[in-house]
């Protein structure tokens, strides 16, 4: 057995076989703790197939939940399993598995092509695979033009669309993905929202985790709300969306003349009321926001102004989860 | 069977080319990396600049024997007189029928030549320039007793390590300083340097640099979920982790070691052009600073692992480590075993017997530069104090027995066993607590 230092040619590896007869993804009463504090509390799900979005604010517990998945820490209670199997101190169920970590932290040092080729290595491809597979994944996410540059230079967005490529070079049944929009341009959510999408298409699992509902909503109707460790809801976002559509919205955009993108923001019949929070933010109010921002873009790119960032500071999760608990935030 | 074994043996060789590899990239990267690289280096070769400046001045010869003066005046070193049988005293012996010998003829005359010594009485030496076999009588001849005129009885016991010197008069009694001092002052600056420098200094400067971080950093940065999402075991990520960092050290250590034995080869005192000896002390040292550096590296990894300041574990790791290095070298032999309870004390053992393997003269020669031709003075406590010649203090400081009982070969290689298990013991407990650590 020489090490077999060219690594060139097909490897003749054997993949884990996943159980066909449990969800991809299951939590039996999971509950985590770290101290007093109560991280997750007795969830209970059962995932399989389709895009679904985890939606929760900050401190929800979705980012416990994905790391109870990636075996990156113990439950406190309960069962986790992925295809059947506990992740915890066993990695053999990632061979099925991509994941893309909420971190943004990445190694500038690093091409996208070698950052993605590395990763795939990790799952026993030999270089000759492993660069073939970066080559599809990176043209997958639309990268293909720059994948020879160093991650360092790249944008959020591009960043981001990166850490989806290494994840997804293993072909996996599942993907998760914790916050991949948060910080992108909306350029790169698109792009991002359809690649998501279009795995969705091709019956693989993948769970979403976003604390902003719109975005959520573009690309799935399935979705869990978590609030406070615990599933709030769970389901289609239409029946949600209803009962959400008669409080008033706020949208937020970061630009450099607001006045002037406001005349061309002013006519639209979604748009109740328009104020300047300060020199460079344009507040929109709305009753229709999913309308709004399926508009927004194209107005955005017609009037020629840069904006910088896209907001919604009431955020329209924070009425549900208010709705849902009874204003008892 | 085998298929499958070649299968996992195939996929374990990819991931661990592969981390080994981006390890290895990353070290390349750090600015870290290369400070200390380049620190060791600069450390070493002002070092070395010492070494070269004191090769290069000459040691002032000394009249041991005291020969050189003319103490009755009359034109004719003592040496001469006593060579002619006449007195040295008397300015009436004169040995008019010879010319009068110039003074320096006197100093550093007569060699020590000690060879071959082993367990028990040892009859070596040898009058040079005939002042103790031009004495008159046998008794001034042969007064230690031993029925051979002009010889020199060193008496070795290796069970108590004690070495008695009992010579006859005028043998061996003025060596040449400059000769011998240049030897044992290459010889204890590449043991010095090799010991201290190389196998210590560099051995846990590079895994205190290099080592501690190579988890603990990825876990801080967050970086370590891309690695740890992939179908590998904590501990193979420890493992190949551990690969690249050898893969940076280990080369350094060795080229390191290798300028530094061409230059001692070719700067070094002797008459033939390169020191080929040196070449194996040097082998030696390199190995035992990578086994060193692997054992340190793999315990301050594991360190990083258990405590986000793994690195305050690490310097008081390596304080312990110091406190055995000073042992090992200053007490050393059989006073120390305290040092089999560390890295260090093992890492010494290697250097100690590959200088004994390379340099079998090694401590024939320390024992004859402390005797230094016998001259001396009482101290304070009555017992008699040889004047050591130049540099034999310090290579009987640098240099140590292995005193594992073993032959050379034999220690060093249970040496390098010990320092292996203690690196894969350390990898083990390592990956086991890497294992059950939940990384946020």
């Amino acid at each position: 057995m020489m090490p077999d230092l060219t690594q060139h040619g097909k490897a003749e590896t054997q993949q884990w076989q996943p159980d066909a007869n449990t969800p991809v993804v299951m939590f039996d009463r999971v509950s985590k703790t770290y101290g007093k504090i109560n991280a997750l509390g007795g969830v209970s799900i059962g995932i399989s197939g389709g895009v679904t979005g985890i939606l929760g604010m900050n401190g929800a517990g979705k980012s416990t939940l994905f790391k109870l998945m990636m075996g990156k820490i113990k439950p406190s209670s309960g069962a986790v399993r992925l295809f059947g199997t506990d992740p915890w101190k066993n990695p053999a169920p990632y061979s099925r598995v991509g994941f893309v970590p909420e971190h943004e932290k990445m190694y500038d040092w690093m091409t996208a092509f070698d950052f993605v080729t590395t990763f795939a290595r990790l799952h026993g491809m030999t270089r000759d695979e492993a660069s073939k597979e970066a080559t599809r994944v990176l043209d997958f996410v639309s990268l293909q033009e720059v994948m020879h540059k160093r991650i360092g230079q790249f944008s959020k967005g591009m960043r981001q669309r990166v850490k989806i490529a290494h994840a997804l070079v293993n072909d996996p049944e599942l993907i998760i993905l914790d916050e991949p929009l948060q910080g992108c341009d909306p350029l790169a959510r698109t792009t991002i929202m359809n690649v998501i999408k279009e795995l969705g298409a091709m019956g693989r699992t993948v769970l979403v985790s976003s604390h902003i509902l719109h975005e959520i909503e573009r690309i799935t109707e399935q979705i869990v709300i978590l609030h406070r460790g615990r599933v709030l809801a769970l389901g289609n976002s239409h029946a949600i969306r209803e009962m959400l559509d008669q409080h008033p919205h706020k949208i937020v955009l970061d630009c450099k003349e607001p006045r002037e993108l406001a005349k061309s923001i002013i006519g639209l019949d979604e748009v109740t009321g328009i104020s300047f929070a300060n020199p460079n933010k344009l507040l929109i109010e709305t009753k229709h926001l999913g309308k709004i921002h399926e508009k927004l873009p194209n107005i955005i790119v017609n009037s020629e102004h840069l904006v910088t960032g896209i907001d919604n500071p009431d955020d329209d999760l924070q009425s549900i989860l208010m709705y849902l608990t009874g204003g008892s935030l | 069977m085998s298929s499958r074994m070649d299968t996992i043996w195939s996929k374990l060789d990819r991931k661990s080319t592969a981390i080994a590899e981006f390890t290895m990239r990353q070290y390349r990267t750090r600015i870290s990396t290369w400070v200390v690289m380049g620190a060791s280096v600069f450390a070493v070769f002002l070092m070395l600049l010492f070494y070269i400046e004191a090769m290069n001045t000459e040691i002032e010869a000394i009249d041991n024997d005291g020969d050189s003066f003319d103490t009755d005046g009359d034109g004719y070193p003592d040496g001469q007189e006593r060579l002619e049988g006449t007195n040295p005293n008397s300015d009436a012996s004169f040995p008019s029928w010879v010319e009068p010998d110039p003074p320096e003829k006197w100093i550093n005359e007569d060699d020590i030549e000690w060879d071959n010594l082993a367990d028990g009485e040892n009859y070596v030496g040898k009058d040079d320039d005939g002042d103790c076999l031009n004495q008159d009588t046998s008794s001034q001849r042969d007064n230690n007793d031993n029925n051979v005129d002009c010889d020199i009885i060193v008496t070795i016991d290796s069970l108590n390590g004690t070495v008695d010197v009992n010579a006859d008069n005028n043998v061996d009694e003025d060596p040449d300083e400059d000769r011998y001092g240049k030897e044992a002052g290459h010889r204890a600056f590449i043991l010095g340097i090799g010991k201290f420098g190389i196998v210590y200094l560099l051995g846990i400067f590079l895994p205190l640099f290099l080592a501690t971080g190579l988890i603990r950093e990825e876990m801080t940065e967050g970086t370590i979920h891309y690695m740890l999402a992939k179908p590998i075991a904590r501990g193979e990520v420890l493992l190949y982790r551990m690969l690249g960092y050898l893969g940076i050290t280990w080369p350094f250590i060795i080229g390191l070691c290798f300028v530094l034995s061409l230059i001692t080869g070719f700067a070094g005192p002797g008459d033939d052009l390169f020191r080929w000896a040196d070449f194996g002390v040097w082998m030696s040292i390199a190995w035992s600073a990578m086994m060193v550096s692997l054992v340190y590296g793999t315990i301050f990894c594991g360190f990083g692992i258990i405590w986000k300041n793994g690195v305050i574990l690490a310097i008081l790791f390596a304080a312990w480590e110091l406190g055995m290095a000073f042992v090992t070298i200053l007490v050393g032999g059989t006073e120390s075993s305290i040092r089999y309870f560390s890295v260090i004390g093992w890492g010494m053992i290697i250097v100690d017997s590959g200088a004994a393997i390379c340099w079998p003269d090694n401590w024939q020669l320390i024992e004859s530069g402390l005797w230094g031709g016998g001259k001396g003075e009482e101290n304070w406590l009555g017992e008699y104090e040889y004047a050591a010649l130049p540099g034999a203090v310090p290579l009987a400081t640098f240099s140590g027995d292995s005193s594992l009982g073993v032959s050379e070969w034999l220690a060093f290689i249970i040496s390098t066993v010990v320092l292996l298990f203690q690196g894969v013991m350390s990898w083990f407990i390592g990956q086991t607590i890497f294992k059950g650590k939940e990384v946020d």
